[in-house]
């Protein structure tokens, strides 16, 4: 928690390099700003929720609901305009759904000890059959044009919103997880939840603010989504919650509970979307970069357990 | 031809530095229930694990009918007839009485015959004369017809010498009984039985023989008839004073801190009522099985009390939660560290502000890292945690500075009534005379400790006065000028209840 950058970290730095030193070899659009941006932009939502998803599995817990979440938020606001409802107040509205799924989540898992694997795939279909029952089969468009412009255009300069909220909320949560009791608590109750629970903290309390979170970011990417797409259908977001979790382990986070950084989270994303965007520029199908993503997943689970064998092996 | 069926000759057993077993030899005889008893810890369990082949024996060696043989596991300690039964039975909930049976039968072919089975499982249970429907499922059994099941498995297997581990600690008294009519009827068909309980009128029921163990260490073996309880228990505790000395008189002042009457949890304990004054030091001395660390839990919140009243300074309180037992000044230094007291992987100074973190936090919830250090830095000194930097891993540290730190943890709430569960378990000799100098400078200052110890020896050195147990009930309150170990010893094992 100390040290800037762990073995895990810099060895994810290290692939980073390679990655963008290889595109930029490869294809001269690489590295311009459009290009840049683009890459954050065509998974912005997956990457906001994956900074979140860090917390839930540092607390030894999973939210596979996020996609549907964010379907749900997205389909809610859509229906929510088309009735005549104000696109500010809809959007205020909406961004009150995940907070609200997502205290029932908490509220299941850590109150009730239900294990939140089982609890949020419930959820994951329940969320989403909701979001179907809104738009059935239809799909909605024509939101206000300004509310169009902030999920397209450049808010400071050519950054648009999406990114900025990525950016600030990396920040945010670096310092919330890494330097702030919060995070702290985390760790503790992802390592063991009896240390915790027999040192007087309350983990209910605190697992549910960390579910309540996450539908909070999923709305919040579902209701960017709706902006950026400028169209909003019933399977919005749907399948996101694997690439997201895929992210948050490939970042150094444990499945297990307890470690992991932001730092690292924020690498692996950075890895995953510039590998796309590199193979997308060399006009590699998008199922051969799925495929490519899994191989690095395993390779992350693989390599440090290789390294501990070699270290094992090494004489002393 | 006159041979023990199983025999341990001057067999020792070490773990790392640890000597569970030195020089243990034991003979067991075809007819004989053979008792084997000792405080915990004495080295029980190693050898049974050595008789079952779970462990093998660092130096000395098993025979079987007069030969040395070499057991690599449970299965060859099975194939050559040894089979133990523990508290716990280990059935499969899922299958029924003759699947459980049978479970690791290999003559039964590829398809088992249901019928044959059943017919089969009939006769084993007719055998120890119990009467029990072999389709029941296991998972619908009592305790006791659990064990039944085991035993019958160990019969289907030709069981030559069969070893029973505490096996009536959780029966009601009838089917206590009930088990002990079967070790004597499976011994007058010739097979040994070991019997380890800690009931001592139990053994003067059921066995033949007695061997006490201590330390580690064969101390004798005797016909029943000659031997009497109060022999065995001096010679269970020993005669020695132990390694450790008062050091200095009594604190306790007249001040109660923590008033208990009639405490119980259902189904833990019952009737428990003490007091503990602010400068004192009450120990809870007991055997496995007294209760006493669900007394614990209880004060500190964890399981809630069902009966009784606690009064905390006078006044009657209700502790519902951990958070509810720390407001008031309670803390409770687990004897699980792994599981209970620590983030292992986590830095030693995490585990040090874990119960206070609010008091290194800024008013934005930021954590004040220099702050943090200190505290770390002072417990360092103060409690002489040996340690690289406040960053290593606590999961790094020896079990003795893992105890200090999990100290440090709850002296840094400030506590007035510390609770010890097992506070030296498993940590070296110099270790533990460190924790016993910080308990007793803890009420020398004023607080007051209530320390769970198994250890008899620690409990006559730190207790000003001390709590027995035994199977969930008080059994009498010794002051430490009364205190030997052989009267700790008779409460514990319920030879005695006087009425304090």
């Amino acid at each position: 928690m100390t040290r800037v950058l762990g073995p895990w970290e810099t060895f994810l730095l290290a692939v980073l390099v390679l990655v963008y030193a290889a595109n930029a070899w490869i294809s001269p659009q690489f590295l311009t700003v459009g290009n840049q941006i683009n890459l954050f932009q065509l998974s912005i939502e997956k990457i906001i929720i994956a900074l979140v998803m860090a917390f839930v599995i540092i607390n030894a817990e999973i939210d596979l609901s996020v996609g549907s979440m964010m379907g749900l938020s997205a389909c809610a606001f859509a229906t929510l305009v088309e009735a005549g409802t104000p696109a500010a107040l809809a959007c205020a509205l909406c961004l009150g759904i995940g907070p609200a799924g997502g205290f029932l989540n908490g509220w299941f898992v850590a109150r009730l000890g239900l294990p939140s694997l089982v609890v949020t795939l419930a959820t994951l279909i329940g969320f989403r059959g909701l979001a179907r029952i809104l738009l059935e089969d239809r799909s909605i468009g024509g939101f206000p044009d300004w509310f169009a412009a902030l999920g397209q255009r450049g808010l400071i300069g050519p950054v648009p919103l999406g990114l900025l909220s990525f950016l600030v909320l990396f920040a945010l949560l670096y310092v919330v997880l890494e330097k702030g009791g919060f995070g702290r608590k985390t760790y503790v109750i992802g390592v063991s939840r009896d240390v915790a629970e027999f040192a007087g903290l309350d983990t209910a309390r605190h697992k549910i603010l960390i579910f309540m979170a996450s539908g909070l970011v999923a709305s919040y990417a579902g209701l960017l989504f709706a902006a950026r797409v400028g169209a909003v259908r019933g399977d919005v977001g749907q399948g996101f919650e694997l690439d997201i979790i895929t992210m948050a382990l490939l970042g150094g986070v444990s499945i297990f509970g307890g470690s992991g950084t932001l730092t690292g989270v924020g690498l692996a994303i950075l890895i995953v979307l510039s590998l796309r965007n590199g193979m997308s520029l060399m006009n590699v199908t998008g199922h051969i970069q799925t495929g490519v993503v899994g191989l690095l997943l395993i390779a992350s689970v693989l390599v440090p357990r290789l390294g501990a064998r070699l270290a094992r092996r090494a004489p002393a | 031809m006159a041979a023990p069926v199983l025999a341990l000759r001057d067999v020792s057993k070490s773990f790392g530095a640890t000597r569970a077993l030195s020089g243990m030899t034991l003979e067991l005889w075809p007819g004989e229930v053979h008792a084997v008893v000792g405080e915990n810890g004495a080295g029980k369990s190693t050898m049974i694990k050595i008789m079952t082949g779970v462990h093998a024996p660092s130096t000395g060696g098993v025979e079987v009918d007069g030969r040395p043989v070499t057991l690599s596991g449970p299965r060859e300690a099975r194939a050559k007839g040894v089979s133990a039964i523990y508290q716990e039975p280990m059935v499969f909930p899922d299958l029924d009485v003759a699947e459980n049976i049978f479970i690791s039968a290999t003559d039964l072919g590829l398809v088992q015959r249901r019928g044959l089975l059943r017919e089969r499982a009939r006769e084993l249970i007719a055998r120890i004369g119990m009467s029990l429907d072999p389709d029941r499922v296991a998972s619908g059994l009592t305790l006791a017809e659990q064990q039944a099941v085991e035993i019958a498995r160990a019969l289907s297997q030709d069981v030559r010498v069969l070893i029973m581990d505490e096996p009536t600690a959780s029966l009601s008294a009838h089917e206590a009984g009930e088990l002990r009519r079967i070790a004597r009827g499976l011994a007058a068909e010739g097979v040994a039985v070991v019997y380890i309980s800690h009931r001592l009128e139990e053994i003067f029921e059921v066995a033949h023989r007695v061997t006490v163990i201590r330390d580690g260490s064969h101390i004798s073996t005797r016909p029943i008839a000659e031997v009497t309880p109060e022999r065995m228990i001096a010679e269970m505790v020993g005669r020695e004073v132990g390694n450790y000395f008062r050091k200095d008189e009594s604190h306790a002042t007249p001040e109660v801190l923590l008033s208990v009457r009639g405490l119980g949890v259902e189904d833990a304990f019952e009737g428990v009522s003490f007091d503990i004054h602010r400068g004192e030091v009450l120990c809870l001395a007991g055997l496995i099985g007294a209760r006493r660390t669900d007394v614990a839990l209880s004060l500190f919140g964890i399981r809630p009390a069902t009966a009784g009243r606690v009064l905390w300074k006078g006044q009657e309180v209700r502790i519902g939660s951990p958070r509810a037992a720390m407001a008031l000044g309670i803390a409770y230094v687990s004897e699980d560290r792994r599981k209970l007291g620590l983030a292992l992987p986590l830095s030693i100074r995490s585990n040090v502000t874990l119960a206070t973190l609010g008091k290194v936090l800024t008013r934005w919830g930021l954590m004040r890292e220099r702050a943090e250090r200190a505290v770390t830095q002072g417990y360092r000194e103060r409690l002489n945690i040996r340690m690289a930097d406040a960053d290593t891993p606590v999961g790094k540290l020896s079990g003795g500075n893992q105890q200090k730190v999990m100290l440090a943890k709850w002296l840094e709430t400030n506590p007035q009534l510390l609770i010890f569960d097992e506070p030296t378990r498993g940590i070296d000799v110099g270790a533990k005379a460190e924790v016993h100098d910080l308990i007793r400078q803890f009420v020398r200052q004023g607080g007051a400790a209530l320390v769970i110890s198994s250890d008899l020896p620690e409990v006559l050195a730190l207790g000003d006065r001390i709590l027995v147990m035994r199977e969930g009930r008080q059994m009498g309150v010794i002051p430490h000028e009364a205190a030997t170990q052989e009267g700790v010893m008779r409460l514990a094992t319920g030879q005695d209840r006087d009425a304090a």
